[in-house]
């Protein structure tokens, strides 16, 4: 009903012709025609411009009679004529009585005209004016819907909002943890690294010296093996030989200066893991093997990592990766140590890499009791943790998942039927960035 | 245009006086009716006016036949210039022919005509009609009053647009019939354009605005 009338007022237009028949109305003209037909006229008919009759009154034509015909104006256009037959004799008084009716005509046809275009256009204004409202009230209760959402949804998009911001700034914590973590590595290494460079190197000195020693001594004992005219002094030597073991400290010196420079290039490397780990002096990022990244990670773990823990490298060349390699030790520690954490006793850990030239993909499969069906799309949710409150923070496996994903990579994990859990982690070699 | 029927040969046309309250519309077709000949030009109809001010719209039909038999109504139009009878404008402007935009030159009224000229590109828009392409006159009124703008300075302003700018003093019926016979004649060369009113139906511009402005003196 309302939209019949919405289109009705679209479809008129100020100005749109009106017909004869439309204008005027039997109503309209048979008071006037009454009296003409009174006064002794045969018939009076109305019809439009084509001569089609509109009304008519009286008998048709008579015998004797005449038929005055008169145009009708409306807005200066001929839109209908006037017939009056009369009888011969009475012509000039009906012609007089047809002008006054024809007169009377066009004076209703202009005031029924200008109140129907009056009553069109006011209807037209009106209802043009209606639908402006309930165009107006349909923006109104869009907007009071939207806002009375707002409210009912404010205390849960605030509890969002409150999440977010939490996680936000717990991964914040986790980094600068991890950061400063690095920062005291590096210092640390740093500062054994100068002490040690003297001890390898006296260490060495050392040798060189013990060396020495035993030659001095070898040379003591073969000359006094001769003295043949000094048995006792020869004697006594022997003897002090064998109390002071000097057989068995000779081969022992020079075991235990190499043994000791061993340990020193032993402290040396770790020290040096510790400072590529941290990768404190790294602002940009660089090409880096992930190969040597992972072994970094896991001589860093190395004290985690119990005697009977199995690791198994199964490397392929990588090309470059262009990274900051600390994220990405960061996501290796992270795997790692989830491993060993949860499967303490004769873990086996296999990590394999490997590169198909776009992508580069590395697993970590481990023989660990694997990660039930159900909680195994939340494990990279942020504070989600099956250990035990206080020991994890729930975090490790979310920052490594935004990290991945901020190099443009996945990182599923599966469990296959036999037990174990297997992360794989998709890198793409060339990004878009 | 109202309607155009080929069958019936019949065509009827709308042109419309627009302009701010109290500019002159009214009168410019009370001098149009008063100064043009009885012949093809209906009565003017004056729709439900309160204290002389236009309340619904002023009507001066005209009627005219072309040699080969269409017949052509025009229907001239002026619209309420208040403010508050915006869907009235609207509702008169639908489907319009041409636009007589109908400025007051007082000093006092500059402001008046700039927001009544806005209002009409608004509403143009509004029907469907486009500004920059419907037949548009401009006509400067009551030059005959003190404090008016500069002629010089009204055509140095609007000289750029190309709208054909027209002085007039209606109340004495100056510039009237010039302002009319313009907008009817750009109103003919668009629709000559689409409809060849010369080459089939064989009425010339110059033919068709004889009929239309012939005065009561010829």
């Amino acid at each position: 009903m309302q939209d019949k009338d919405v289109k009705r007022s679209a479809d008129y237009v100020v100005g749109q012709e009106k017909r004869l028949a439309e204008i005027i109305t039997q109503m309209d003209i048979l008071p006037l025609v009454k009296p003409v037909l009174q006064a002794g006229a045969d018939s009076v008919r109305i019809t439009d411009e084509r001569e089609n009759t509109i009304w008519s009154s009286g008998a048709g034509a008579v015998e004797d009679s005449i038929e005055i015909s008169m145009p009708l104006y409306l807005e200066g256009e001929v839109v209908g004529l006037l017939h009056v037959t009369a009888p011969f004799t009475q012509e000039s008084r009906l012609r007089r009585l047809a002008e006054l009716l024809l007169e009377s005509l066009r004076i209703i046809l202009v005031n029924n005209l200008k109140m129907m275009l009056t009553s069109e256009v006011h209807t037209t204004v009106i209802s043009q004016s209606y639908d402006e409202l309930l165009e107006i009230n349909r923006r109104l209760s869009v907007s009071e819907r939207r806002y009375r959402d707002l409210a009912e949804n404010l205390e849960i998009k605030v509890a969002e909002r409150t999440e977010e911001l939490k996680r936000a700034h717990s991964r914040l914590l986790q980094q600068e943890k991890m950061a400063s973590i690095g920062q005291l590595a590096a210092g640390v290494a740093h500062e054994i690294n100068n002490p040690l460079g003297f001890i390898s190197s006296n260490l060495q000195t050392m040798g060189k010296y013990v060396a020495r020693f035993i030659a001095m001594l070898e040379f003591y004992r073969t000359a006094l093996a001769d003295r043949v005219d000094n048995v006792e002094l020869v004697e006594s030597a022997r003897r002090k030989w064998q109390e002071l073991k000097i057989d068995m400290v000779r081969i022992d010196a020079v075991d235990l200066v190499s043994q000791s420079l061993e340990g020193a290039e032993r402290v040396k490397k770790i020290v040096s893991n510790l400072k590529g780990f941290s990768h404190v002096e790294d602002v940009e990022q660089f090409p880096a093997d992930l190969n040597s990244e992972i072994d970094k990670t896991l001589t860093v773990l190395s004290h985690e990592i119990s005697d009977d823990t199995e690791i198994i490298r199964n490397y392929e060349p990588l090309p470059d990766f262009l990274c900051n390699p600390a994220l990405l030790c960061q996501v290796f520690l992270n795997l790692i140590l989830n491993a060993l954490q949860l499967h303490k006793k004769g873990l086996r850990l296999e990590i394999t890499t490997l590169s198909d030239g776009k992508n580069i993909l590395l697993t970590f499969a481990d023989n660990g009791p694997g990660i039930p069906e159900n909680i195994r799309n939340r494990v990279f949710e942020p504070f989600y943790t099956t250990k035990d409150v206080g020991s994890g923070t729930g975090m490790g496996l979310t920052v490594a998942y935004d990290i991945v994903t901020g190099y443009g990579g996945t990182i599923d994990v599966n469990c296959p039927e036999g037990g174990g859990s297997t992360f794989s982690i998709v890198l793409p070699i060339i990004r878009g960035k | 245009m109202i309607e155009y029927d080929e069958f019936d040969k019949r065509m009827v046309l709308k042109l419309v006086y627009y302009g701010p309250a109290l500019s002159g519309k009214t009168t410019n077709l009370l001098q149009l009716h008063d100064l043009l000949a009885r012949e093809g030009r209906g009565d003017l109809m004056v729709l439900d006016t309160a204290d002389d001010r236009t309340l619904f719209f002023d009507l001066l039909p005209f009627f005219l036949v072309a040699p080969s038999g269409l017949k052509i109504k025009i229907k001239v139009y002026t619209v309420p210039g208040q403010v508050r009878h915006d869907a009235t404008r609207k509702a008169v402007l639908q489907r319009a022919d041409g636009v007589a935009f109908i400025a007051d030159s007082q000093l006092t009224q500059s402001c008046n005509n700039v927001e009544s000229f806005e209002n009409l590109e608004k509403n143009l828009a509004f029907v469907g009609l486009d500004a920059g392409t419907i037949p548009l006159v401009i006509q400067f009124n009551k030059r005959d009053l003190p404090d008016i703008l500069p002629e010089a300075e009204i055509r140095q302003t609007w000289s750029p647009t190309g709208i054909p700018i027209r002085m007039a003093s209606a109340l004495n019926g100056i510039g009237v019939i010039d302002t009319f016979a313009t907008l009817a004649g750009i109103a003919y060369d668009h629709l000559d354009l689409r409809y060849r009113l010369n080459v089939d139906h064989g009425l010339d511009r110059s033919e068709f605005l004889r009929k239309l402005t012939a005065s009561t003196e010829d």
